[in-house]
């Protein structure tokens, strides 16, 4: 009835994993694709709507096994190929 | 570069792949990349989220702009709301007999600006999905016993537009002072997973 | 357009594209609860078309009208939700 990230009310998703002293990031990577959403988003690259858009696409095994900024990672690799971002040199 | 979209190596791989991609286009530089994660740190935290709330708990009139319209009430807080896009804030407050939730179920949708980066649990499909249908089941694994007959909502940000738990001010708290009150709240309970 | 108090239902859809009406709420009763004005149109700006606004509102449901005699009977679930993701009911 819709896609894979439109979960709510779904039975079987256990318990929360509750960390104390959660750092931002966990791994350098996730700060970079955080920071190079930022500044794609900001340049007009993209929308936050189609960004959401291209998570949503995930095929649902690969968006279940894939960590929330692996998911941003797929989707801004895919907007980035998909919308000829790498062809317009603004440098 | 011709092909960016590679889909397996690891995360850390790719970035770099993506970041030399896009630098080579001139659309960023490792300067420009640090300084875009680092500004946004250096302002979003759950210390400004509790600059707001000790505000509204020693102002009433700022408590009533607050609930009435956000934005203008944080920005005479010089906070800036701006993380991806402007959006609009609202926020709830907890109220004897009320307690309030806020959840994104389709992505993760958070009050970054006020906050930060929200916790990896709020991102998670086990918060997601269970939330709105079972809140006192969230509530208890972070030992949040609400009092019996208290109702809950649920808030699911599904537009552009980020929640805040406006938290009860602690009991026996008469003479603290605004620092002293905002000390006292936590990320979890402008979430709603925790009180204060 | 709604006012506070109205009594809608929301709309029964199943589009392949992006939209911000989640399945869990599809086709049922609520209350609006809040007039949220205008906001980004994610249906339609998610298929390029730019700047397109749409206005939304704040609807609550009540436990039983999304989980029947499974939810929690003391725990409401408000959701912003566009114009065309509602009728009147």
């Amino acid at each position: 009835m819709s896609k894979i990230h439109d979960i709510g009310g779904l039975h079987g998703f256990g318990e929360l994993a509750i960390e104390s002293d959660e750092p931002p990031f966990h791994h350098e990577w996730e700060a970079r694709v955080f920071g190079i959403n930022r500044i794609l988003l900001g340049a007009g690259c993209y929308t936050l709507d189609e960004f959401r858009d291209a998570i949503e696409r995930m095929p649902p095994a690969h968006y279940l096994a894939a960590s929330y900024y692996e998911r941003w990672l797929h989707a801004i690799e895919t907007l980035v190929a998909a919308k000829g971002v790498l062809d317009v040199r603004g440098g | 570069m011709s092909h960016v979209h590679a889909t397996s190596g690891s995360a850390a791989n790719r970035v770099k792949s993506l970041v030399a991609a896009l630098e080579g286009a001139g659309l960023l530089t490792e300067q420009r990349l640090d300084d875009a994660v680092a500004s946004f740190l250096g302002r979003a935290q759950p210390a400004t989220g509790a600059r707001v709330v000790a505000r509204a708990w020693v102002e009433a009139g700022f408590r009533g702009r607050l609930l009435d319209d956000a934005n203008a009430a944080v920005a005479e807080l010089g906070i800036d709301l701006t993380h991806w896009a402007p959006v609009k804030l609202r926020a709830v407050a907890n109220e004897p007999g009320r307690h309030n939730l806020i959840v994104c179920t389709l992505c993760s949708c958070y009050p970054l600006a006020l906050l930060g980066p929200s916790p990896a649990w709020y991102k998670s499909e086990a918060y997601r999905s269970r939330a709105v249908r079972d809140p006192r089941s969230i509530l208890a694994e972070f030992g949040t016993q609400l009092a019996p007959g208290v109702e809950i909502t649920v808030w699911d940000s599904t537009a552009e537009v980020r929640y805040l738990v406006l938290p009860e001010r602690p009991a026996g708290t008469a003479g603290a002072r605004e620092d002293e009150l905002a000390a006292l709240v936590t990320r979890d309970g402008l979430i709603g997973t925790a009180l204060v | 357009m709604y006012a506070v108090g109205d009594a809608v239902r929301t709309r029964v859809m199943n589009p392949a594209g992006h939209t911000r009406l989640p399945v869990y709420v599809r086709g049922r009763p609520g209350r609006i609860e809040h007039v949220l004005g205008a906001l980004p149109f994610p249906d339609a700006r998610a298929a390029g078309v730019a700047g397109a606004m749409q206005t939304a509102y704040t609807v609550r449901f009540a436990s039983a009208d999304l989980w029947g005699v499974d939810g929690d009977p003391g725990a409401g679930v408000c959701a912003d939700l566009f114009e065309s993701y509602l009728e009147m009911r």
